[in-house]
């Protein structure tokens, strides 16, 4: 019987003398360092399912038309802030993309003209395709799609909705908006849903050198993030408001 | 010879529209005497309960199976489950493999090599030589 108690005690004891996981701790530890979600969040629970739902951009920003026919739709605002999540990417890749400029969330500058005559005819051919980007890799999607992220996305569960804002091209038959680098993110929706993790067989390599008997077994299984994309819309209402 | 209809079968895409967890049934398995069960009886008396109750679209049971190593079993909605054996585990791993096998799909693990997978018609067409203006060489 004591010796019933004393192993039950010891089983109880063990995860608290050691401390779990920062995604398990009560405490928020960081916001989500996420370019690719609409807004940050707190470190969540495996447990929590509560969605990021952001605000809806009020109409009245698009409809004053002060503006110049040379400049680019995707001119970023200069007030807006640098996501934390944008500015660890540019300093990792560097050698590979462009520096991102800030993002054009929070922009409030009006879409150039050619946007505006032209966004209402792509909206209105039926087929829809964007290049959208997931840390700094392009994924030309179509709602439907099936992405299989070549990395495993932390602080994300099975049924979270993501919202893909980064993206340099959308376009339909015969109409391509490309953005310089990135369209502005008013102009379309993509959003995904996280399916799961996915994993690949075990990679074996043998390594072995010559004239020696050893020969060393390096294994590697990677594990992928699985995203749908559930919704792509172009949103010509604001255009046309 | 009369007109033929177009056979079209519906493939289900979890996600659009609804999504729907794939796993549906966990088994827990332990042994009350054995040695490599011990961190998979502190799992089901700590950590199973919330995360049994955080996850109400799977089925949980726990069963012993004496004088055998802890398995975690999980079944899919496509017939197929996987098992894990967590023997000499502590919870907080044991945590981690759970979590494995909630988000799993139940598929067979392959390769993939393209990152997207779409069933949707092209959107720009296929490109043709005998169409459009052509270029001038």
């Amino acid at each position: 019987m004591s010796r019933a108690l004393l192993r039950s005690a010891l089983e109880l004891r063990t995860p608290i003398t050691r401390l779990p996981p920062p995604f398990l701790l009560p405490i928020p530890i960081r916001p989500r360092a996420n370019a690719l979600t609409a807004a940050p969040a707190a470190a969540r629970f495996f447990n929590q399912t509560t969605q990021i739902v952001d605000p809806p951009i009020p109409s009245s920003i698009l409809a004053d038309a002060g503006r110049t026919p040379t400049q680019s739709p995707t001119a970023p605002a200069p007030t807006a802030a640098p996501v934390a999540g944008i500015s660890k990417i540019s300093a990792a890749l560097s050698t590979q993309i462009p520096q991102p400029p800030p993002p054009a969330r929070t922009s409030t500058e009006p879409l150039s003209e050619s946007v505006r005559t032209l966004l209402p005819l792509l909206a209105a051919q039926p087929g829809h395709y964007a290049t959208a980007h997931i840390h700094g890799r392009p994924y030309l999607v179509t709602a439907g799609d099936l992405v299989r992220l070549p990395f495993k996305m932390p602080g994300v569960a099975p049924g979270d909705m993501l919202r893909l804002t980064r993206a340099t091209a959308i376009g339909s038959r015969d109409f391509t908006l490309t953005g310089a680098p990135w369209v502005d993110e008013r102009v379309f929706e993509c959003r995904a849903v996280v399916l799961g993790t996915e994993s690949e067989p075990m990679r074996v390599l043998i390594k072995k050198k010559r004239r020696q008997r050893r020969a060393k077994r390096v294994e590697s299984k990677h594990r992928f993030t699985v995203l749908r994309i559930s919704e792509l819309r172009i949103c010509d209402e604001l255009v046309a408001a | 010879m009369g007109v033929k209809a177009v056979h079209r079968i519906t493939t289900g895409r979890n996600g659009l529209g609804a999504f729907i967890l794939q796993c549906k049934k966990m088994d827990f398995h332990y042994c009350d005497w054995a040695g490599s069960s011990k961190g998979m009886n502190g799992f089901i008396k700590s950590i199973l309960p919330k995360f049994a109750a955080a996850h109400p679209q799977i089925e949980f049971t726990v069963s012993p199976r004496p004088s055998k190593h802890p398995v975690i079993i999980g079944h899919y909605i496509n017939g197929r489950d996987k098992a894990i054996c967590v023997r000499n585990l502590e919870p907080l791993q044991i945590l981690k493999k759970v979590e494995l096998l909630r988000d799993a799909s139940g598929e067979k693990l392959k390769k993939v090599t393209k990152p997207v997978q779409s069933i949707n018609e092209s959107v720009r067409g296929i490109w043709s030589p005998y169409h459009g203006n052509g270029m001038r060489v």
